[in-house]
């Protein structure tokens, strides 16, 4: 057998597979592998941050399926993850509903809410759009704290513990398996959208959308479709999130959060779905590496003991963003990439 | 009244957003960018003046310019660090560097200048001028006269110097501009340190109305619609929006919050922003963009 | 094969390994050895709210400390971690699952303000980290939660205070009550508990305000108690907003009595408003920091040891308390201290005089809730400090 050196591909439908190499099949198996045995490897804290991560890794592929592919930039995200949060936790908690209700609910009711605002904010572009999502965004918070019969108001709201068909998910533990399977089916799910006919107009829409629209793409409807499908990701996120905390609360949903998200899909990568799973893990953990470099050096140069403040973790956090978008605007898909042609190519890098 | 006193203190606090929905305007302007670090800036500039009368004794109308100038440079070692290398890269990107500004900026001051609400001596006579019956502070009627004579300042400078034009060029189409001669680099160093510059002046008022803390920073999220409603581009919009969303948010506090159950008034410059972009996309003096494939 | 029996192999391991560490923490005792006692608490440092914790965790620090230099507790040091949280559930969420995980803290004195404390209920119960919140919720003792010690008098029950003094003691004819509050949780309590309470004196509400937090004017709100003729104006915010809310009203010449509750009653608020303070009274359930009481002067010796000058005097000194009351406890629990005894101990204090710092704290088996008790202190203009106006008192039974 001769050896492979490139891929080739001989039919589209070959280009567009997931996983094209056998190589790609084996890594993906032991990255499985390597997750359902995470929590043997980390104690409770870590496992609690892998399941923000989890949250994070749904609610930023939702937003990048709207800002990165069709280019309607969002400040609002929050506020989506805030509806399908309390979706889920009234159906829940009022209705003793299961997750499988719970969870397709409070992204559908999201979807719902997105379509609401997308079919207004057609006519609207860049900034403006980002304005009145972020808009969006206030009335939401507002909402929520006025209507205090429906969502606690101020007290926010408790979400009972999930249960499995009779398995009461109470521990970080056991939640985590949860989340997985669920951020599994919505990153296939998206990767899967994306390399379709509608993942195409998206692309189309936000490269030129006058021009998409003469070769014949309805820029009403997939405008509004993907305001649908980033709110259904972001309410699925919501109802996550309301699992893993137990409790949810007005200022869990906040712009500065809708910030946050943004702030993943543009280090990972904009148009990207890797891209967003990458952003959103930094964004959740690089705030502890920080901390954790501060305290080596600490230990490390007496004379340093002592100074560190928390508050230079969040510079530092600022500074970052700003680093990345100067020295890699493409964010951290586009060094994966590198990365990984770099590998393939190995020894002759060119 | 009742009515008039709160549409004249409504037009006072609406002179603040004026102020600082301008230097929102003159970034936006200059190049096509909204700085979400603005209210940082504010605040900074608010510190820099608290530090200047309080920790150094320096007389007030001294240490006013002393503060300005301070804050144009700041703004001009901003452009030159993390604005210029993005020159060239889509606006988005941009916005996004000023995000990250925004916490770096925040978390340092939070270092700086301690977490602790301080407040800045108050330069006006504390007596307030009563003008047929209606009662003003000489901070908001200093305020609104500085806003306006801003106003004047800018719209002239737009219309008709020739470092205005070259802005508003560049803002176009960089491009473009850089074919005609513009020199860029010049345009947006000095686009960023007049922003920063107003955001000085800004934050010298505003630290006398409110308390002097880290958080002041978030003033700038309430003034947003006020740069949206007026449109992102216009001088004079950023004066209309900023009197506009004042008014109309003091109104809303004092006829709806009691009948609504309360904080109306602050949702209410949403609420009306949103409503607005549905009928001119655009904001109310913005300009439609023309686009071409 | 043999990969895949390696790969088994290694998973078994691993799991043996982490029962082991699990088995060796147990044994071992929470965050206790002979030597040293780890505490943690999770306060926000960072942030637009940062002023609030700084002070309160500097406070629990500096007498930690001195009880260190006086050779600690039953021959043991105390070292305490101090998370962030930035003011934030899932953050604050996160501090504690790592103080317990890796720090492997005895407990965690306070696991910072009402939203934290509550999304973190679950995991206090679970890990057994008896701690006093610093916030006051009636659900942190009603129904009672085993591990969760209540710091001080409720909002509603300060509130209810200030409107008995309004209706026994203020020399003031035609009374007529504004509330100006916040949609925060404590604005909300505090809103109905006045409204309830002035209902059953009779003395009319005759408007009730938003201020917000970040408010950058109180001008419109100013304008409607004015309209509305109030003589009362009480507050049912944090401190900065107040400040603006007082300089405003000066500005239009409006001088109505003002009152205050915990969070806002603090020497800043005179310092920072200068004269547009002189009709201030401010609730709390601390000593005041000019007080002669054997506790507070035990907190300035601390302070000027430590050369700290708190802004917020008030949390300091709370910082100080609740230290205070945990060293205590350690204390009563003896050579065998694990969550458990730490607890029980806790629940062994019955009249327990911090020294004026604290009205007396009891907290039993049965009932973890706070004193019943608010000073009421008054704006002296002239020295810049509050000064206290009356005695511990509880709301009258009604």
């Amino acid at each position: 057998m001769a050896i492979r050196s490139k891929i080739f591909c001989e039919t589209y439908h070959e280009d567009i597979k997931l996983l094209n190499t056998y190589w790609s099949k084996a890594w993906m198996g032991l990255f499985i592998i390597g997750l359902f045995i995470l929590p043997f490897l980390g104690d409770t804290y870590m496992v609690y941050m892998v399941n923000l991560c989890c949250i994070a890794t749904v609610a930023a592929v939702g937003l990048n399926l709207l800002t990165g592919f069709t280019g309607q930039i969002s400040l609002g995200h929050a506020a989506f993850l805030a509806i399908g949060a309390y979706t889920g936790t009234i159906l829940s908690e009022g209705l003793n509903m299961p997750f499988w209700v719970t969870v397709p609910a409070g992204g559908l009711v999201a979807a719902a809410a997105g379509i609401l605002v997308g079919i207004p904010c057609l006519r609207l572009k860049g900034l403006y759009l980002a304005m009145a999502t972020m808009s969006f965004g206030v009335m939401v918070e507002y909402v929520l704290i006025t209507l205090k019969g429906v969502t606690g108001g101020e007290r926010g709201m408790y979400m009972p513990e999930v249960d499995v068909f009779g398995m009461v998910l109470n521990t970080d533990e056991s939640i985590y398996y949860f989340l997985l399977v669920i951020t599994a089916i919505m990153i296939v799910a998206a990767k899967n959208i994306v390399r379709t006919r509608v993942g195409r107009a998206f692309v189309a829409v936000r490269d030129r959308d006058i021009a998409a629209e003469v070769m014949g793409v309805n820029l009403t409807l997939y405008k509004v479709m993907a305001f649908a499908l980033s709110s259904f990701y972001a309410g699925v996120a919501g109802v996550m999130y309301a699992y893993v905390m137990g409790h949810i609360h007005p200022e869990h949903f906040t712009m500065l959060h809708s910030v946050e998200y943004l702030a993943m899909i543009i280090v990972g990568g904009l148009g990207s779905i890797l891209g967003s799973i990458f952003g959103a893990i930094f964004i959740v953990v690089i705030p502890e590496f920080i901390k954790i470099l501060a305290q080596t050096i600490e230990e490390a140069i007496p004379a340093m003991a002592g100074k560190y403040d928390d508050e230079w973790n969040i510079a530092a956090f600022g500074l970052l963003i700003m680093l990345f978008l100067i020295f890699e605007p493409g964010g951290l898909n586009s060094i994966w990439q590198r990365l990984k042609i770099g590998f393939k190519n190995w020894p002759f890098t060119y | 009244m009742y009515f008039l006193e709160l549409l004249v203190s409504g037009i006072a606090v609406g002179s603040l957003y004026a102020l600082i929905a301008m230097g929102f305007v003159l970034i936006y302007k200059g190049t096509g960018v909204i700085n979400f670090a603005q209210g940082e800036v504010i605040m900074v500039a608010a510190f820099i003046a608290y530090y200047l009368t309080k920790g150094f004794g320096i007389p007030f109308l001294l240490a006013v310019p002393i503060t300005l100038v301070a804050t144009a440079l700041l703004g001009a070692i901003t452009e030159r660090l993390v604005i210029r290398p993005m020159l060239g890269e889509p606006v988005f990107s941009v916005v996004m560097i000023t995000i990250g500004l925004s916490i770096f900026l925040r978390s340092m001051a939070g270092i700086v200048f301690g977490h602790h609400n301080y407040i800045l001596p108050n330069p006006f006579p504390v007596e307030p001028v009563h003008i047929a019956g209606i009662t003003l502070s000489h901070n908001h009627i200093w305020s609104m006269g500085v806003a306006f004579c801003l106003m004047v300042v800018f719209f002239l400078f737009f219309q008709y110097s020739r470092l205005g034009l070259g802005m508003r060029a560049t803002a176009n189409d960089q491009d473009t501009a850089t074919l005609m001669g513009v020199n860029i680099k010049r345009v947006y160093a000095l686009t960023w340190g007049i922003s920063f510059l107003v955001a000085g002046v800004a934050g010298i008022f505003l630290a006398n109305v409110m308390v002097l803390n880290v958080g002041l920073a978030f003033v700038a999220i309430s003034a947003f619609p006020a740069v949206i409603l007026g449109g992102l581009e216009s001088v004079p919009g950023a004066i209309i929006g900023g009197l506009a969303i004042g008014v109309i948010e003091n109104l809303a506090g004092g006829y709806l919050d009691q009948m609504v159950g309360g904080g109306i008034k602050d949702v209410t410059p949403f609420a009306v922003l949103f409503l607005v972009l549905m009928i001119k996309p655009y904001g109310l003096f913005g300009t439609k963009e023309v686009e071409r494939v | 094969m043999s990969g895949k029996a390696k790969f088994i192999k290694t998973l078994l391991m691993t799991g043996l390994l982490v029962l082991l560490t699990a088995c060796l923490a147990m044994a071992g005792g929470r965050g206790v050895t002979d030597k040293e006692i780890t505490l943690g608490m999770v306060l926000v440092k960072t942030g637009p709210v940062a002023a609030l914790g700084i002070p309160q965790g500097d406070g629990m620090i500096d007498y930690m400390n001195y009880i260190n230099e006086k050779g600690g507790i039953n021959g043991r040091q105390i070292k305490v971690i101090w998370e962030d949280d930035g003011f934030q559930a899932p953050k604050s969420v996160a501090a504690v699952k790592k103080l317990v995980a890796r720090d492997n803290v005895l407990t965690i004195m306070t696991t910072g303000g009402t939203n934290q404390t509550i999304a973190n209920m679950k995991n206090i119960s679970r890990y057994k980290i008896a701690n006093i919140p610093n916030a006051m919720a009636l659900e942190f003792f009603e129904p009672l939660h085993p591990y969760i010690f209540a710091l001080g008098a409720l909002y509603e029950w300060q509130y209810q205070v200030i409107v008995d003094y309004i209706n026994d003691d203020l020399k003031m004819k035609d009374k007529r009550i504004g509330v100006v509050y916040t949609k925060k949780e404590y604005g909300k309590k505090g809103l109905d508990a006045i409204k309830k309470r002035a209902a059953k004196y009779n003395i009319p509400v005759v408007a009730e305000l938003v201020l917000p937090t970040g408010a950058v004017d109180a001008s419109s709100q100013v304008l409607a108690l004015q309209q509305a003729g109030a003589n009362i104006v009480i507050t049912c915010d944090v401190l900065p907003p107040i400040i603006s809310f007082l300089k405003t009203a000066e500005k239009y010449n409006y001088w109505p009595q003002v009152f205050g509750f915990n969070w806002a009653t603090d020497d800043l608020l005179v310092k920072a408003c200068g004269p547009a303070a002189k009709n201030y009274i401010g609730a709390g359930f601390v000593g005041g920091w000019a007080d002669d009481s054997p506790g507070i002067k035990l907190v300035r010796e601390i302070a000027a040891k430590y050369d700290r000058k708190p802004k917020l005097t008030s949390l300091y000194i709370g910082g100080v308390g609740v230290s205070m009351l945990f060293a205590e406890a350690i204390k009563r629990a003896g050579k065998n201290l694990t969550p458990d005894t730490l607890k029980a101990a806790l629940e062994t204090l019955r009249d327990y005089d911090t020294g004026g710092i604290f009205p007396l704290v009891t907290y039993t088996t049965k009932s973890h809730a706070p004193a019943k008790k608010v000073k009421l202190y008054k704006a002296d203009v002239e020295k810049k400090c509050l000064v206290p106006l009356t005695d511990w008192r509880s709301p009258k039974d009604m």
